[in-house]
């Protein structure tokens, strides 16, 4: 993929195309069932499980029609028992099986955190190395939408501390499909962070099974003023919010992480010392989250090279509240992003 | 159970008793770091456990594991000092050191590892069951636990998975009477577990874990039950441990004296095997063979190197290095 493929779809140039070169765009969550189809046909021991996923096809129909095409051995609809979800796709993965979990909403990953913390990261490194756990466990994170507290929270920062978990974060369609099939793909346990607000972006998807490399970040845009670190919705937002600064003269790089944990700080770090002001966005809240790591890190790495200091947009320290304006002030968006490139431009 | 079996038990459990006997001497000499939980006084429980687990299935042992950790490496590796190894967090242990006690495994002896956090491996376990299953395999996938892991919520997730998915999950429950140090009745809704788990709609038995005939004749039936194909099966030991708490001992001196002197399961298999003919000096010897293999292995363990530094970062990921200090 290039840069420009992994740009938010809404903001690209499109060039006229002719009826029969007209590539249809494909949905986010349709790019994750394309994954999940092609995957299936490629893994025999893979399955995938969850709460409402087979007949229903899933609470935003990411599993729609596995059922039909995979049977109910390999699409498991279970009951509401996160623990057992997990648990049972980390003792499948002890014995060579490539299970993909569903968990509804990444809030109730609360209800399997053990599952996750103490078992899956760890599995590798306290039984050194004789057991792997090769799975995915999808989840619908992030806010906008009116959840209220318990579905709208974004978990990365609570898995920020677990060494042996991977956490991936695809910010638009094309990745969506390609960073899944890697993720599937992967020796290591891989926790795939949906965000539901990008549930309904589209682009266009190449039909074919592809991957997208873990643990490299994209260069969403190119700048040189100013560059802004960031993953999934904060992604399009940086763009949105990088071409209103290119109107006043400010030129801002996106880097889309795509990868959380571990993330990639050569690209980071790269493009941090090349403008020398930069801009972490995160929706989560501000204190020990993912814009706190980078934030450290890049202050830490690249003092030398930096104008000024990091400057941090986040979520406020509160819960996720229902009210949708109040929903408005607690979660960053473009024009806070622009605020802060603003700020980091008079550097 | 013929005689040659239930020698064989008698040697087993003395394994066990000699291997938990030798390790809390080196413990109390600090020569094995971090926590200590022994199995002494549950020998019939795990001997009859290991006896009929293969070394293609699976299990996750207890928190008072040692026992079965070391006659599966022993009966199917020959090599039960890495066990011990382990324990003394060396190099040569099974998990090169980085497991210990809680979390010794090797899955080519159908070791899956404990997990300290009591409970977790009630849910991992349907995991193994399902793929045996998935795969056609006769194999068991066998939990094991103490009473305290009933007050866990994955306790009853599992067993409800279990149940609507029929897997061969054999539940092998330590009823040992305490949770660390709540006795079992104060702490569930019924001290016999059994009760608990009819709900569920499987097949499950209480029995009497310091009878090494009634344990091993109750785990032959179950492991057969579920090879067949017939679903999960539970299985709840009635014991009595022998460790008290860090704090030292907490139970009546009563208590602690019938079991020790009147219940001990190998003290019990002695005198069933001196009622069939069998000649103390034989059982005397058992004794000798097995307390000598088991200062041969801790010898091994003293004697082997300490984990190489470098391996700290080793194996977090299989497809990133960890960057070291």
């Amino acid at each position: 993929m290039t840069a420009a493929d992994t740009a938010a779809p809404k903001r690209e140039a499109r060039t006229p195309r002719k009826a029969r070169d007209r590539v249809r765009k494909v949905a986010f969550t349709r790019a994750l069932n394309d994954a999940l189809n092609l995957a299936m046909a490629k893994h025999d021991e893979m399955f995938v499980i969850g709460e409402d996923i087979a007949e229903m096809g899933g609470d935003f129909g990411v599993t729609k029609g596995l059922l039909a095409k995979y049977g109910p051995e390999r699409v498991r609809d279970t009951p509401l028992s996160e623990a057992a979800i997990i648990g049972t796709c980390a003792g499948a993965a002890m014995v060579g099986m490539r299970p993909v979990a569903e968990i509804m909403f990444a809030d109730f990953i609360a209800e399997c955190y053990d599952q996750v913390v103490n078992n899956v990261a760890k599995m590798h490194y306290m039984f050194d190395g004789q057991f792997k756990a090769p799975l995915v466990i999808r989840t619908a994170c992030g806010g906008g939408f009116g959840g209220g507290p318990h579905h709208s929270q974004s978990v990365e920062g609570w898995f920020l501390n677990v060494p042996g978990i991977v956490i991936v974060a695809p910010s638009n369609p094309v990745d969506a499909k390609g960073l899944l099939l890697a993720s599937i793909d992967s020796d290591d346990p891989v926790l795939f962070l949906e965000h539901k607000a990008l549930y309904r972006s589209r682009a266009e998807v190449p039909p074919e099974y592809y991957t997208t490399p873990l643990g490299q970040a994209a260069i969403a845009r190119e700048g040189s003023d100013v560059t802004v670190v960031a993953a999934m919705r904060m992604v399009p937002m940086a763009l949105e919010a990088a071409e209103e600064a290119a109107d006043a003269g400010v030129s801002v790089e996106v880097v889309d992480l795509r990868t959380i944990r571990p993330y990639d700080a050569e690209t980071v770090l790269a493009s941090a010392a090349k403008t020398g002001r930069v801009v972490v966005a995160n929706e989560a809240p501000k204190i020990g989250g993912l814009g706190a790591e980078l934030s450290a890190r890049i202050s830490e790495e690249c003092f030398s090279d930096l104008k000024g200091p990091v400057v941090r947009v986040d979520g406020l320290d509160t819960p996720i509240p229902f009210s949708v304006p109040l929903e408005d002030v607690v979660l960053p968006d473009a024009q806070d992003i622009g605020a802060a490139v603003s700020t980091a431009a008079q550097y | 159970m013929d005689n040659a079996t239930l020698i064989g038990l008698y040697r087993d459990m003395w394994l066990i008793r000699a291997f938990e006997q030798g390790l809390e001497r080196e413990f109390e000499k600090g020569n094995v770091p971090g926590m200590l939980h022994t199995g002494l006084g549950q020998e019939a429980v795990q001997a009859a456990l290991a006896w009929h687990l293969k070394a293609t299935d699976a299990f996750f042992p207890d928190h008072r594991c040692h026992g079965i950790n070391a006659l599966a490496q022993h009966r199917h590796r020959g090599d039960g000092e890495r066990v011990m190894a382990e324990l003394f967090g060396r190099s040569t242990g099974v998990c090169s050191g980085k497991g210990g006690s809680l979390h010794s495994a090797d899955p080519r002896v159908g070791n899956f590892g404990d997990n300290a956090v009591e409970g977790s491996y009630m849910a991992t376990v349907l995991g193994v069951a399902l793929a045996a299953k998935l795969r056609s395999q006769p194999n068991v996938a066998c939990a094991i636990i103490g009473d305290g892991t009933v007050g866990r919520g994955e306790f009853h997730e599992s067993l409800n998975m279990a149940a609507i998915w029929d897997l061969p999950v054999l539940y092998a429950c330590v009823n040992n009477g305490y949770a660390i140090s709540m006795p079992v009745g104060d702490g569930h809704a019924s001290a016999d577990i059994v009760d608990m788990v009819q709900g569920y709609g499987f097949e499950s038995r209480q029995l009497d874990g310091n009878d090494i005939i009634e344990a091993w004749t109750g785990v032959k039936e179950a492991v057969e039950h579920i090879r067949s194909g017939a679903g999960p099966y539970f299985l709840e030991f009635k014991t009595w441990r022998w460790q008290g708490i860090f704090a030292g001992e907490f139970r009546p001196e009563a208590e602690v004296k019938y079991w020790k002197e009147e219940r001990d399961p190998i003290m019990l298999a002695g005198e069933a095997l001196a009622g069939r003919g069998m000649d103390q000096a034989k059982l005397d010897a058992i004794e000798q063979e097995t307390t000598d293999l088991i200062e041969e292995w801790i010898a091994f363990a003293k004697d082997s190197p300490e984990p190489d530094p470098a391996k700290a970062t080793a194996n977090v990921y299989v497809g990133w290095e960890v960057a070291s200090r």
